[in-house]
């Protein structure tokens, strides 16, 4: 037996208190009127006769009380290991391996494998050991069993993937796993090639205290080539209403072999469009610029392949191809040039998205021309009632529709669909001009402007407006500097209404001529649009909502096909997010068997980049330096468990102590009445 | 003519603690001696009197008057008729009232005991007809009442109203009275006696040197005697106020010797001077006082 704080033991010169206590108590009783010291002066005096313990059993009480209580501070240690001796030394074995696409690197999967099935036979009968496979992600294959043979099975079933290296959840993975372990010995095992990239600091992962962590690298020299495509950049072009598509392939060689003689190819739809030669220095870039083709169809799998090097999962890259969707909208106008000037020459430009504007008297306007639009924008008119109620149903059935109101604009007040109440208009001709203000930034429409010198509305010269009030359920975005409300937004049914409280031209305000109109009305049709720029590839590990994908179908019938042809069902109460794991394009798939959409993922081009790391800079920052790498501790660490059982003699000296001291106050009552 | 002791009917069984309640000494001193007659005791000297005790020889001076003419008749020669002289003896009692007899540890003090004692003694001698005196000391003289045949309820009041207060000595005080007792009589000592024997006899002596019959009563508290304390505590004089801490379990068995050495110093050292001597225990009941002080009477009786 050991003690943690044997310092305490100095209290023992305390047990001096109740003995003196005992000595001196009885004297300090009333004194005894003697008729007569004559006798009792002749008996020689000596101090320490008189001083005589009167009640043993008291003070043996109180003593013992007081040895135990200092005993239980001094925190008492039994050096045992509490753990049979067959199971001193077993040890629960956590082995990480890594299988990050850049294992597949010349024979490193080989060396790797090999590896870890060394750990594995190394581990003996009373051992238990746990295969963790990790990327990006870590997934326990097998967890804490003495099978080495499913152990051997399930490290030879492995194979490198599309992810990328990231030690921190593979280390808090085998953290979780070690801390539900009762064996005394606790190590983990790190098969990987240690890419820098893999490691961004602590990031949180800690083994449990005790823990060993040891390190077995699988490097080599990068005495191969390796290509990787890092990306690629579209431009497009217009012919004859057609959309050509020209692609620019960034290839990069991050070895410091030079590789030559290798070919890029493009192949779109499952056609080879183009071959071009490669050849990159080491350490370096270059792209490929591959022929111009035709865009006729959406979502058109195309890739970039390169041929074989030491490295195979960087060598394609996958992403989709669409002609760019214009958005249609139509614009309701009075019919004068004047009054629309300013909004036809906004709406003509614009790449992406191209925006096709019709411009419509308010009694000619179709219901083709609603069922094609995504936008209606209401320019200053008096829609009468008819009009009213048909525009109301277009926005319940998702369309968008921007209100600007000027001296004619009217609105009938039963139906419902305005954010606001068109009140009568406000000059300001006379004296300062109205300004905008109170922006709510955090909006689509004005979340351009957020930034210092982004466009300032402030600036802006209004002279006449129509007092607006917000009615509930609307959403006001910017005041006139009188506090009415200029710009409000309201969702109706499965659409969006913007309306703004001036004109779109020159009459009534300055808002046309300033630089800030044209992104405005840009961004508030996006908005109302429903528009998102279109992704043409992703990175595996990333996310990708199924719920932008316009529907085609109830949701019970809608499926993912991935890559590898399994078939994910998207119900009610599935997820909308699904993570990419795996390289090439995924579907999802509507009603009919339809391709809604398809979604291209690649591996993450830095993952091709071997630079190694230390190993020990993971080691240190995950054992807090205690463990050490694959040196095995001297001794045998405890577990928690171990550790706090056997210091949990102190709990029973303390109450022992205080069942001494309860049992000395009735004794000395006892004593005191009698 | 020896005299008999017998029990007082009721006497043996009165525990001073009992009688210390009574509170009037008239009444304790009369239940005690209750019982006892007239006559019981003799004068040990001779003179004028009714009882015939012996002839002597004629020596020039002698009163003629007692001449015993017959005798002269019969032998032709000159005898004088001696008569027992009874009563008319001076009884007093010398009662140390120092502070040290202020001690009781069972209901009565020494004090209170002496008292008691004192009223029977002189209650019995009043019986007699003899003239009672008394006197209380500590390291003076502090009540003095001359012995006379009318003191008797004089004697009584000054001894219920006598207070212990100061230490006491035997020397001063009795070597002064010593020269008071003129006239021969019966003088009864009550004291705790806490002095050197030889300085008590010293200071008793001189009570004789006039012819004085003298008694000697020690009195002593129980817990004087077996020193019966248990804890360990600090003991006062009664008279010096000095402290001093004392455990008696460690100091019984040697004060005890020391008292009992004490004592038997005492003993010897009167019977040595011929002082009847008896040592009292608060304790006891008070026929053993006044057996023991008849019975010394007899002894003087038969000796002379």
């Amino acid at each position: 037996m050991s003690f943690l704080a044997p310092l305490f033991f100095a209290a023992l010169a305390g047990l001096a208190i109740p003995v003196l206590l005992h000595l001196t108590q009885r004297e300090k009783k009333q004194i005894v009127r003697f008729p007569s010291l004559m006798f009792v002066r002749r008996i020689p005096y000596q101090s320490v006769r008189r001083r005589k313990i009167q009640n043993w059993l008291l003070l043996m009480v109180r003593m013992a009380a007081l040895a135990l209580i200092i005993l239980a501070f001094t925190r008492p240690l039994l050096n045992s290991t509490g753990v049979p001796a067959g199971v001193a030394n077993a040890r629960e074995v956590v082995v990480l391996l890594d299988t990050s696409y850049s294992m597949g690197f010349g024979d490193r999967w080989a060396r790797a494998q090999a590896a870890a099935r060394e750990q594995i036979a190394g581990l003996t009968a009373s051992d238990r050991g746990s295969v963790v496979l990790f990327g990006s992600g870590a997934e326990i294959q097998l967890r804490s069993t003495s099978e080495r043979s499913r152990l051997q099975a399930s490290v030879d079933a492995a194979a490198p993937g599309p992810s990328a290296t990231r030690f921190a959840p593979a280390l808090k993975v085998a953290g979780s796993i070690l801390a539900e372990s009762t064996l005394p010995k606790r190590e983990v095992v790190i098969v990987s090639d240690f890419q820098r990239g893999g490691w961004r600091g602590e990031e949180g992962a800690k083994l449990p205290k005790g823990a060993t962590l040891a390190a077995v690298p699988i490097q080599g020299p990068a005495d191969k080539p390796n290509l990787t495509v890092t990306g690629v950049t579209f431009t497009r072009s217009f012919f004859s209403d057609q959309q050509r598509l020209v692609v620019t392939a960034g290839i990069t060689n991050r070895t410091e072999q030079p590789a030559k003689g290798g070919t890029a190819t493009l192949e779109v739809g499952g056609l080879t469009i183009a071959t071009k030669p490669v050849a990159v220095e080491g350490g370096s870039s270059t792209s490929v610029v591959f022929d111009a083709f035709t865009v006729n169809g959406r979502n058109m799998r195309a890739s970039v392949r390169l041929s074989d090097d030491a490295l195979a999962f960087d060598n394609t890259f996958n992403f989709t191809v669409s002609p760019i969707e214009p958005v249609h909208i139509t614009v309701l106008d009075r019919g004068s040039a004047a009054s629309a000037l300013y909004l036809t020459r906004v709406l003509s430009i614009g790449e992406s998205p191209k925006f096709e504007a019709v411009f419509r008297q308010e009694d000619a306007l179709s219901d083709e021309d609603l069922r094609r639009s995504a936008v209606v924008v209401l320019n200053d008119i008096d829609v009468g009632p008819p009009l009213a109620r048909r525009l109301a149903r277009y926005v319940e059935q998702g369309g968008g529709m921007f209100v600007a109101t000027g001296s004619r604009a009217r609105w009938p007040q039963d139906v419902d669909t305005l954010p606001a109440t068109i009140g009568p208009p406000v000059d300001r001709t006379r004296g300062d001009a109205a300004r905008v203000g109170a922006l709510e930034y955090g909006h689509p429409v004005f979340e351009p402007f957020r930034a210092p010198r982004s466009g300032d509305f402030s600036a802006i010269p209004v002279y006449g407006y129509r007092n607006l009030t917000a009615v509930m359920g609307a959403q006001v975005l910017a005041r006139f500097d009188a506090g009415t409300p200029a710009v409000l937004e309201r969702r109706v049914g499965r659409g969006r209404v913007l309306l703004w409280g001036s004109t779109l031209d020159v009459s009534w305000s300055d808002l046309p001529t300033k630089p800030v109109f044209l992104p405005f009305i840009h961004q508030a049709v996006r908005h109302l649009a429903g528009y998102t720029e279109p992704e043409p590839w992703l990175t595996v590990g990333q996310v990708f909502n199924t719920s932008t994908v316009a529907a085609r179908g109830t949701a019970a019938q809608r499926v993912v096909l991935t890559p590898s042809g399994r078939r994910l069902p998207l119900d009610d109460e599935g997820t909308d997010v699904l993570e990419l794991t795996e390289q090439g394009f995924y579907e999802v798939r509507g009603d009919a068997n339809q391709s809604d959409a398809i979604v291209a993922a690649n591996v993450d081009p830095a993952e091709a980049d071997l630079t190694p790391m230390d190993p020990r800079e993971i080691t240190a920052a995950a054992t807090e330096g205690e463990g050490g790498t694959d040196s095995a501790q001297s001794g045998v660490p405890l577990t928690p468990e171990a550790r706090e059982r056997n210091q949990r003699l102190w709990w029973y000296f303390l109450v022992a102590g205080i069942l001494l001291l309860g049992a000395d106050t009735l004794l000395s009552n006892r004593m005191a009445k009698a | 003519m020896a005299v008999e002791i017998h029990a007082i009917p009721g006497a043996r069984f009165m525990d001073p603690t009992v009688l210390a309640r009574i509170g009037n000494l008239e009444l304790v001193a009369r239940a005690v001696v209750d019982g006892f007659i007239n006559g019981l005791h003799k004068a040990p000297y001779f003179g004028a009197s009714v009882d015939f005790a012996e002839h002597r020889g004629y020596v020039p001076g002698d009163d003629i008057r007692r001449m015993d003419w017959r005798l002269w008749a019969r032998t032709d020669r000159y005898y004088i008729k001696e008569y027992e002289a009874e009563s008319n003896m001076n009884f007093s009692v010398l009662l140390d009232v120092s502070k040290s007899m202020d001690y009781g540890s069972r209901g009565i003090t020494k004090l209170d005991f002496a008292r008691i004692l004192a009223a029977c003694l002189t209650n019995l001698v009043h019986h007699q007809r003899d003239r009672v005196g008394f006197v209380a000391f500590d390291h003076e003289v502090v009540e003095h009442v001359p012995p006379s045949a009318k003191h008797m309820e004089t004697v009584l009041h000054v001894l219920e109203r006598i207070t212990p207060g100061r230490p006491g000595s035997l020397k001063e005080p009795l070597h002064r009275l010593a020269e008071h007792f003129g006239r021969r009589g019966v003088l009864v000592v009550i004291s705790d006696f806490y002095e050197e024997p030889q300085s008590v006899v010293d200071a008793l002596s001189p009570l004789r040197f006039r012819g004085n019959d003298l008694v000697v009563f020690h009195v002593l508290d129980p817990s004087e005697l077996d020193f019966g304390f248990s804890d360990a505590q600090p003991f006062e004089d009664l008279e010096s106020g000095e402290q001093m801490p004392v455990v008696p379990e460690a100091f019984r068995e040697e004060y005890r010797s020391l008292v009992r050495a004490h004592i038997d110093a005492l003993t010897q050292a009167f019977s040595a001077v011929r002082v009847d001597y008896a040592m009292l225990d608060t304790s006891k009941p008070l026929d053993f006082a006044l057996f023991r002080y008849l019975n010394s009477r007899a002894k003087t009786m038969k000796i002379r």
